[in-house]
């Protein structure tokens, strides 16, 4: 092309020059290659650096506040304010409560069960979900994980005196749905704030679907019951093996049996956790039942009748119940 | 071998017929595809007819659900090979199927919900007693709610 263009001479030059402006443009591109390895050394650097840290740091489930981190204690001044307030004021511990209890503890422990941090070993009970029950490992189904746990502490929370318990409910869905939207953003990597509230109206009426479908289940039958967990948990899988359906419907009937058998006091309190599903849960027998209510009750009118109770941990839910 | 492992899944067939219906229309039911999948395995002849005495979906119901339920979040298509990489295919042995039977056997006796009784302090919850008992009214559709119980549970919360 460029022969038949050019005279045979000037080709030479041309050439010539060709072969210079290719031979300088070489070096820029040697050049550009050099400071391209370096920027990209430093980048992989700077990400080994970062990874570094991030295996350093411990991610603690649900610490988005000082106030929540087991290290922090509060100064002795803002405590002693902070009780002067509640008995000049006359504060409903109970009510007061429902936002540390439900809404941290609860859903800590919700949350945990199925949670999954990258470059770290699952927990047993996410090992349980992911590796026993051979649950995908996607966010919607931590969030059926979630939900199935949120719906077990919804059941004891329904026996509660109606205006404790619905606060309660209300402060754990509060919380889900304020952790999930910052996760969407923090850890989906979702920019627009338009598709995040779309999830999460999707995950609203799952939540709405997920626990109509236990209710349901809970109260008729374990049928019933292993259908729900079916097409929630195990989101309609053709090819379940039914053995691990029937590990789920035990699962979760023995937290609730737990769940029942705690009074609205120590429940309200934060005393109760979810047994590992690995672990499996024996019925008390009567007299053991009795003993350990009569030790709950015993130990609880001591504490009342000691008067070293401080006002924030006064509360008016019975403890024989 | 082979035979026994029919028979067992023919053994499977028997108490899924007995599993009792879901109350509600769902998308999927467990019973049916589970009945399709056994039956399958024990040779018997699969019906793709919807149960008579059931009503067919219309078309509008069929829109209704598609619109309530979008596609599970975030299964993309590489996501959702992995899920299928992991979910187990149908290759039961005569153990399997034996465990799979004993299995459905105690969920259809209620064996858990009787061990585990929690009692009337959860089945009638002392902050909403008429929770379940409303809740199965409605879904097994007596149709007992007024629009007065309704507007009652809006402004007070039960």
């Amino acid at each position: 092309m460029l022969k038949s263009v050019l005279d045979v001479g000037s080709c030479f030059y041309k050439l010539d020059s060709h072969s210079t402006l290719l031979f300088k443009s070489l070096k820029i591109v040697n050049q550009c290659n050099q400071i391209r390895l370096l920027s990209s050394n430093i980048i992989n650097y700077q990400l080994q650096a970062k990874e570094k840290t991030q295996s350093k740091r411990k991610i603690e489930p649900l610490v988005r506040s000082k106030y929540e981190s087991k290290d922090y204690k509060l100064p002795k001044w803002k405590e002693s304010l902070g009780e002067f307030v509640i008995s000049t004021f006359r504060l409903d511990m109970d009510k007061v409560r429902a936002g540390p209890v439900a809404g941290s503890y609860y859903y800590s422990i919700c949350r945990k069960q199925g949670l999954q941090v990258e470059g770290e070993e699952l927990s047993p009970s996410a090992k349980y979900f992911y590796e026993t029950l051979r649950l995908p490992r996607t966010f919607s189904q931590w969030f059926q994980i979630t939900v199935l746990h949120e719906w077990m502490l919804f059941t004891r929370m329904r026996a509660m005196p109606f205006k404790y318990g619905r606060n309660y409910q209300q402060k754990l869905v509060d919380r889900t749905f304020s952790d999930i939207e910052i996760r969407l953003f923090e850890e989906m990597n979702i920019h627009s704030g338009r598709i995040v509230d779309q999830y999460l109206k999707d995950f609203d009426t799952q939540l709405k679907g997920a626990v109509l479908a236990y209710d349901e289940g809970f109260y008729s039958d374990d049928s019933t019951l292993a259908t729900a967990v079916w097409r929630n948990l195990f989101a309609g899988r053709k090819n379940i093996d039914i053995s691990l359906l029937e590990d789920v419907v035990k699962y979760i009937r023995s937290q609730l049996y737990i769940l029942s058998r705690m009074s609205d006091r120590e429940f309200a309190l934060g005393k109760f956790n979810f047994v590992l599903p690995t672990e499996t849960v024996k019925r008390l027998t009567p007299d053991e039942e009795l003993q350990m209510k009569k030790s709950v009750i015993e130990k609880y009118k001591k504490l009342e009748k000691s008067g070293l109770m401080l006002p924030s941990e006064k509360s008016n839910l019975s403890y024989t119940n | 071998m082979l035979s026994t492992v029919k028979e067992g899944a023919k053994q499977m067939v028997k108490l899924l017929e007995k599993f009792p219906q879901e109350r509600m229309k769902h998308m999927i039911s467990f019973k049916q595809t589970q009945l399709d999948r056994f039956r399958r395995v024990a040779g018997l002849q699969v019906d793709n007819k919807i149960d008579s005495n059931e009503p067919n979906l219309s078309i509008n119901e069929i829109k209704d659900m598609l619109n309530r339920s979008k596609g599970p979040l975030g299964l993309q298509r590489d996501v959702l090979k992995k899920i299928q990489a992991v979910i187990p295919r149908d290759q039961f042995t005569e153990q399997d199927l034996k465990r799979q039977i004993s299995s459905l056997e105690n969920i259809m006796s209620n064996k858990y919900k009787d061990y585990y009784d929690v009692g009337d302090k959860l089945y009638k919850p002392a902050g909403n007693p008429n929770y379940y008992v409303r809740l199965m009214d409605e879904i097994n559709g007596k149709k007992k709610e007024t629009f007065i119980s309704a507007m009652k549970v809006i402004f007070f919360g039960k």
